[in-house]
């Protein structure tokens, strides 16, 4: 038992980020499943990372309240800039989220509240591994349902083709802001719980690199259900724990499995029929 | 004090203009925003550095070289990766995916060969000439680098308006099935581009690694989020508008660093974009490059 | 077929080898060995395997050898987290230096602290660093004890009245030391021209600087790092400014004159170490780090070089029973005690005085050496001109 304990003792801050990851790569998923590539997550991640330990530290606000804050703050900003920016798509929605991004970061680096480079530290270790589990699992649950009503097929149809689905009756601009808020309000919780196991957050947590990285994992895992997103964070998360022993060429081989993923199984890891002809193929030869 | 200012304005828009370059030359043709550009340009510094270094050429040489090395990589890369993506019809996401890879490939692999210390090339590599006029001082180097930026520019605006080969990608930028119907050979130009895109990216890490004197395998990182910046405002793929959004940019940053607070740089740069893409989502000018097929 | 055969005779030959060192003493090193703060942990854990061969050349502690468990903690929390634990459960180390930025240590020392064992940062210089709790060490000085013999030092030799400020300020060693400097010069009565600031990966300075010399500044104060401070100089001499240049801690490495050549005439930097001090250790260690890497060291190196033997030195008093925890807390106890004389000088420790009163770690107590550039060279300042 003992070993069992020092085991857990060592991996438990890695299987709360494999939680923690998760529930972003769930994040931009919802985006995605409305056909929208938004790369504003980290940023809402920030938002609710930065406004949950603020609670905590100075408020000295319950943990309950300080995560439901994490969620409802970015949610607000989301309503805020995502009327405007909504009406672009493709690439465009992409940079211009981006952009918001990194306006979000540099106003974080530097207002004093925030501890602009230094951060904060500190930050009370509240978050316990089933917070991360019973969120998870209900953010899973809500999905799913989300996904099999009316709300869940109108974001498929915009999706395929927006011009059609306005045809259709389908109000388009009000569904890509609900997808977009309902994002941001998972990241921003997300980020709550991770600032409340890491002791410390300071902004250049919450840049470009952790854009892309939860863009990475969706993609990774697939975005043709809700177990992809996970199975994609959970194997990032993991891969640099494993590939420790390759040292400065780690992100050599990160970087090489990134594009034989995106080269070899087309839709990414998400498309099981795809993955078993492979298998298929590979045990016949 | 705003004589150099401007000054200064110029030649930081010449070097976001110059890698601009590239990058946006690609998307006008492929369509694909390569996030691997910023690799790239700092590919083409290490080389020149390395051949420099090693082997005491000079550094025409060198830059020539780099350029060549830079290029066979872009078109490695649209060989081994974008084509097949291409061949599939992937949706636009999935290349700009795949070029994160291999950036994040080139980046951590010239870490593990030439460490994570900063680089420079070995003093009188190029003349420490410098001019001083009133009150303002330029350095030959950025003399240099405005000159060549605003040669390639303008090569590259001629070569596509007006030759065979540039109504050939301009046909292919509009779609590259009517393109291939019109006979036109479009892997060939899609190849091509490639090599001259990321061959102009070499050159501007070159350029861009001996003026500020620092090499290191994350260089081309902020470059890149400017150099976003900058095809936006200019217009994804027009290269005329790369020069001016370069230019632009340059002076928006400068003259918020000079009158207001240079806390301000990279917020102006991305507030600008933010703003800019609400209200023109097309660029600050002329139109986008609208796929047709 | 013999690739089977031979792994297990090179387990079967670290099983050995593992059972033949069992005396040896494990120390954890939580580096960032890649990523963007690769540049000072690779330097760091270089000085330490340099006094970990000298250590053990000489017969180890008691005649048992120092083994040093290295990990990449990338310059990420989470990273640094996850290695902690690992060095501290799985390895079972007793002891962990590291890790090498002061935000790693924010997160990845309250996971120390809770298990109680040693966590010596040896490049950490944030304020609250060691207010994290009694079980965190650091050997890196703050800012708060030099900079201000640096800038009185300075005023005094040219008759400074008026000043002009540049640092950066996305960083949290550059912003800290920035903060420092605001408050010696506003002690010390000095009036600021202009502040500017600027962002890791910046290469271009010209703006900024351009805005420093319409100020007509006597000095520039830099809260930069060595190879910022160096481009800063340079395009500094080549926009005609001619001002003397006070710099943090950051300036501490001979990248700086690498770099800036005899752009940095004139600079006033304070110490803890510098690769032109003569003691006898430091000569030692200058030319161990040089032939073993065929590189010269810099500031995090030494730090990290003294830091191991400050362990070793409090070792020698520890009992190393079978009992992991009963040693770890004795080697906690031991520490404080350690006093010696490296290549960074005499050093001892000092208990921090936390924001809360709680009972923190222990800071550095060094006299800082102030250093005037001379010839592209720290030359030791003397008072006379």
């Amino acid at each position: 038992m003992e070993w069992l304990d020092n085991y857990w003792s060592t991996y438990n801050t890695l299987v709360y980020s494999i939680g923690v990851h998760a529930l972003l790569a769930l994040s931009i998923w919802l985006t995605l499943a409305c056909g929208l590539l938004s790369l504003a997550n980290a940023a809402f991640m920030g938002i609710g990372a930065y406004v949950s330990a603020l609670l905590s530290l100075q408020a000295g606000w319950p943990f309950a309240a300080v995560l439901a804050a994490a969620g409802v703050v970015p949610a607000l900003v989301a309503l805020i800039i995502g009327i405007p920016t909504l009406r672009l798509s493709g690439v465009y929605l992409a940079m211009a989220t981006l952009a918001f991004g990194e306006v979000v970061r540099i106003i974080v680096l530097n207002l004093e509240i925030t501890g602009g480079p230094e951060g904060l530290n500190g930050i009370p270790q509240s978050t316990q591994g089933w917070h991360i589990l019973a969120i998870l699992a209900f953010t899973i649950y809500g999905l799913a349902r989300l996904r099999r009503s009316r709300v869940g097929r109108a974001f498929e149809s915009i999706r395929e083709d927006d011009v059609a689905a306005s045809l259709m009756g389908i109000d388009v601009a009000r569904h890509k802001l609900f997808a977009f808020v309902l994002g941001a309000t998972i990241a921003g919780v997300a980020g709550g719980l991770n600032a409340h196991f890491t002791f410390f957050i300071s902004p250049r947590e919450y840049g470009f690199e952790n854009a892309v990285d939860i863009l990475t994992m969706a993609i990774l895992g697939g975005i043709g259900s809700l177990v992809g997103p996970m199975r994609g964070a959970t194997i990032l998360t993991l891969l640099p724990e494993l590939l420790r022993f390759l040292h400065e060429f780690r992100g050599v081989f990160n970087g090489i499995v990134l594009v034989l993923v995106v080269l070899f199984l087309p839709k990414g890891l998400w498309e099981p029929r795809r993955i078993k002809a492979l298998f298929a193929r590979g045990g016949r030869a | 004090m705003l004589s150099q200012q401007l000054l200064n304005a110029l030649t930081l828009g010449s070097v976001y203009a110059l890698f601009a370059l590239g990058f946006t030359l690609v998307f006008g043709v492929l369509a694909v925003i390569n996030l691997s550009h910023g690799a790239v340009f700092m590919v083409g510094s290490y080389a020149a550095l390395f051949l420099v270094t090693r082997f005491e050429m000079p550094l025409w040489l060198a830059l020539l070289a780099a350029m060549a090395v830079s290029g066979m990589l872009g078109l490695l890369i649209d060989v081994l990766i974008l084509k097949p993506l291409r061949a599939r019809n992937a949706p636009h996401l999935i290349p700009m995916i795949a070029t994160i890879g291999v950036a994040i490939t080139l980046s951590s692999s010239a870490q593990g060969i030439f460490g994570a210390e900063i680089l420079r090339f070995p003093e009188g590599t190029i003349p420490a000439g410098e001019f001083i006029i009133g009150d303002v001082h330029v350095r030959a180097i950025e003399i240099g680098i405005v000159g060549i930026a605003f040669t390639l520019m303008a090569v590259l605006f001629l070569a596509i308006r007006r030759t065979q080969l540039g109504r050939a990608l301009r046909a292919i930028a509009e779609s590259p099935k009517a393109a291939s119907l019109l006979g036109i050979n479009v892997e060939g130009l899609f190849h091509g581009t490639s090599f001259v895109a990321a061959a102009l990216g070499g050159a501007a890490g070159v350029l861009i690694g001996l003026d500020f004197n620092a090499i290191t395998p994350l260089m081309g990182q902020p470059i890149l989020h400017k150099g976003i910046a900058v095809i936006i405002l200019g217009g994804m793929g027009d290269i005329r508008g790369a020069l001016i959004a370069g230019m632009f940019l340059g002076f928006a940053e400068v003259m918020s660093k000079a009158y207001l607070s240079s806390q301000l740089g990279d917020a102006v740069a991305f507030g600008l974009l933010f703003l800019i893409l609400l209200v023109r989502p097309s660029g600050m000018f002329g139109r986008v490059l609208e796929r047709k097929a | 077929m013999s690739f089977p055969r031979k792994t297990l005779f090179l387990a079967a030959a670290a099983m050995l080898a593992g059972g033949a060192l069992a005396a040896d003493i494990k120390i954890g090193v939580a580096e960032a060995l890649s990523g963007g703060a690769a540049q000072y942990g690779v330097a760091i854990r270089n000085g330490f395997q340099v006094a970990a061969d000298e250590i053990n050349a000489k017969g180890g502690v008691n005649g048992n050898k120092i083994q040093l468990v290295i990990e990449d903690e990338q310059g990420k929390k989470e990273e640094a987290i996850n290695v902690f634990k690992k060095l501290i459960f799985q390895d079972k180390v007793l002891m962990i230096f590291g890790p090498t930025l002061s935000n790693s240590m924010f997160a990845a020392g309250p996971v120390a602290n809770g298990a109680k064992i040693v966590a010596f940062g040896t490049s950490n210089t944030a304020g609250g660093i060691t207010d994290i709790g009694p079980y965190i060490f650091r050997n890196s000085v703050m800012e708060s004890d030099v900079l201000p013999v640096t800038v009185a030092t300075a005023v005094k030799h040219y008759g400074i009245k008026k000043v002009a400020v540049i640092y950066g300020n996305d960083d949290a060693f550059t912003k800290s030391g920035y903060d420092v400097f605001k408050k010696v010069l506003a002690d010390q009565k000095l009036a600021v021209t202009s502040t500017e600031t600027y962002v890791k990966g910046d290469v271009d300075f010209k703006a900024q600087l351009t805005k420093i010399k319409a100020g007509e500044p006597d000095a520039v104060v830099c809260s930069c790092l060595a190879e910022e401070a160096a481009n800063i100089m340079l395009q500094s001499r080549s926009l005609g400014i001619k001002a003397p240049f006070i710099g943090g801690n950051g300036f501490n490495s001979p990248k700086l004159f690498e770099i800036s050549r005899l752009a940095g005439e004139g600079t006033f930097v304070g110490s803890p170490w510098s690769n032109v001090n003569p003691a006898p250790v430091n000569v030692n260690f200058v030319n161990a780090y040089k032939q073993k890497y065929n590189a010269d060291p810099n500031q995090f190196a030494a730090q990290a070089y003294d830091a191991l033997h400050i362990a070793a030195m409090a070792l020698k008093s520890v009992k190393l029973s079978g009992n992991l925890e009963a040693a770890r807390q004795a080697l906690r106890d031991a520490l404080p005690k350690v006093s010696i004389s490296g290549a960074t000088g005499p050093f001892k420790f000092r208990p921090a005085v936390t924001k809360d009163g709680k009972p923190g770690g222990f800071d550095a107590d060094q006299t800082p050496f102030i250093y005037i550039v001379q010839g592209g060279k720290f030359t030791l300042y003397t008072g006379k001109k």
